[in-house]
């Protein structure tokens, strides 16, 4: 079983500070969270129903019932078709997984940490108005915790979200991508089982949104794809959102951008390129705010597109 | 996807090269680079020279880490000012001015 740290274990951001970090984030991405959550439901609400019903002279399949009549009729009643009328249920559980190790802290002179949470807070703010399904929200760097639980109420109150934001230091000292995945592929596991037994839990979609830096220790990549692929197995969803430190007084910081050096046996130092050996499938690169809502539903929506061919 | 990028590598640090040679002048875009944490002077003036970074074949460098050169590698460095791998370390490089001695480690 995987370890999940203890609310109290950790400090806690300044309670006053993480309030105005709420109303102010709020504030300044009402319009791109208004603009996500439009984006979202095209994508999210299903337009194509799976149950066939109806009387119709024209359908997808011959409705069994109405044949005989259809023929005593002398094929008079010829509403013997059944078309796709009721949209199915779907179900979401979406998990937002917020790095909060201090590569992304603003004293490692990276503003990753503040996008990452301002993109929380619109991400979040535009699946509440969706009412999509359950959100919960964990932090990652040397453990994992849950700083909003699946099965919590919506944080919709200023109070409640800036309880969530105090979760949030950026003070871990390491960022254990590893744990992450297995945490997170065991959540959604347990999750699936308390809402298969609810009633019209037959359709869900399981969903996680990974915010972070992007920086993973190079030699962990190799024991993220098995996890990946056990992901993509249970049918859990694995977007990873790099929040691309893109200030103008950080130029040629972004990951796009950096480059490895590894020593052959030869002693000799080869340059690589970071993300060349990233092993995430789905991932985009945000280097604005303004960039989330669209990058992000035309990487769902593609999803989407496949899953669904 | 590379393959020799398959092998398991040791920790890494991300550093970010500065200088104030104007002859020396790295591109934005590579100035910053993750090594290997293990990593000392000369593995650093390994990598400045390569062809991918300054291409100068073998000027030896010198860094300073926060006003002091470094002696160390960058893990000890890192361990002993209680700084962890997530740093991202400033490393100034200089002509060395210390006469080039034989290294056998780097
Ligand atoms: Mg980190």
């Amino acid at each position: 079983q995987t370890h999940l740290t203890e609310h109290d274990e950790q400090p806690l951001r300044d309670y006053a500070e993480a309030l105005d970090m709420w109303t102010t984030f709020q504030t300044k991405t009402q319009t791109l969270s208004q603009s996500l959550s439009s984006q979202l439901r095209l994508i999210l609400t299903p337009t194509q129903s799976t149950k066939l019903s109806g009387s119709f002279r024209t359908g997808k399949r011959l409705n069994i019932k109405k044949i005989i009549p259809y023929i005593a009729s002398s094929y008079k009643r010829d509403k013997i078709w059944m078309r796709r009328a009721i949209p199915s249920k779907r179900a979401y559980q979406i998990l937002l997984c917020v790095d909060d190790s201090s590569s992304m802290s603003d004293g490692n002179r990276s503003s990753s940490g503040r996008l990452a949470l301002e993109s929380l807070v619109m991400v979040a703010r535009a699946l509440t108005v969706l009412e999509a399904g359950q959100i919960g929200v964990l932090g990652f760097g040397t453990d994992v915790f849950v700083a909003h639980a699946l099965t919590d109420p919506a944080p919709t109150s200023p109070h409640a979200g800036a309880r969530l934001l105090q979760r949030f230091r950026f003070a871990q000292d390491t960022t254990d991508m590893v744990r992450l995945l297995r945490t997170t592929i065991d959540h959604f596991r347990d999750a699936r089982l308390v809402q298969a037994a609810a009633p019209g839990g037959d359709e869900l979609w399981q969903l996680a949104l990974v915010m972070s830096d992007g920086l993973v220790q190079s030699r962990d990549h190799a024991r993220l794809r098995p996890l990946l692929r056990e992901a993509m197995e249970q049918r859990v969803m694995v977007v990873f959102i790099v929040m691309d430190d893109a200030r103008d007084d950080a130029r040629g910081h972004s990951v796009l951008e950096l480059k490895e050096a590894r020593f052959g046996q030869d002693g000799v130092p080869v340059i690589h390129r970071y993300l060349d050996s990233f092993p995430f499938p789905y991932y985009l690169i945000v280097h604005h705010l303004d960039d989330l809502p669209g990058a992000l539903a035309a990487l769902l929506r593609t999803w989407f597109a496949e899953v669904n061919s | 996807m590379d393959e020799s990028m398959t092998d398991a590598p040791g920790a890494q640090v991300k550093v970010t090269f500065t200088t104030t040679e104007a002859d020396l002048q790295l591109p934005e875009t590579k100035r910053q680079l993750l090594v290997p944490a293990d990593i000392r002077r000369y593995g650093l003036s390994r990598v400045l020279n390569s062809e991918s970074m300054l291409d100068t074949g073998s000027i030896p460098f010198d860094f300073l880490v926060n006003g002091h050169f470094l002696r160390t590698s960058l893990e000890d460095y890192l361990t002993s000012n209680g700084l962890s791998l997530e740093t991202n370390l400033t490393l100034q490089y200089v002509r060395s001015l210390i006469p080039p001695v034989y290294e056998a480690s780097f």
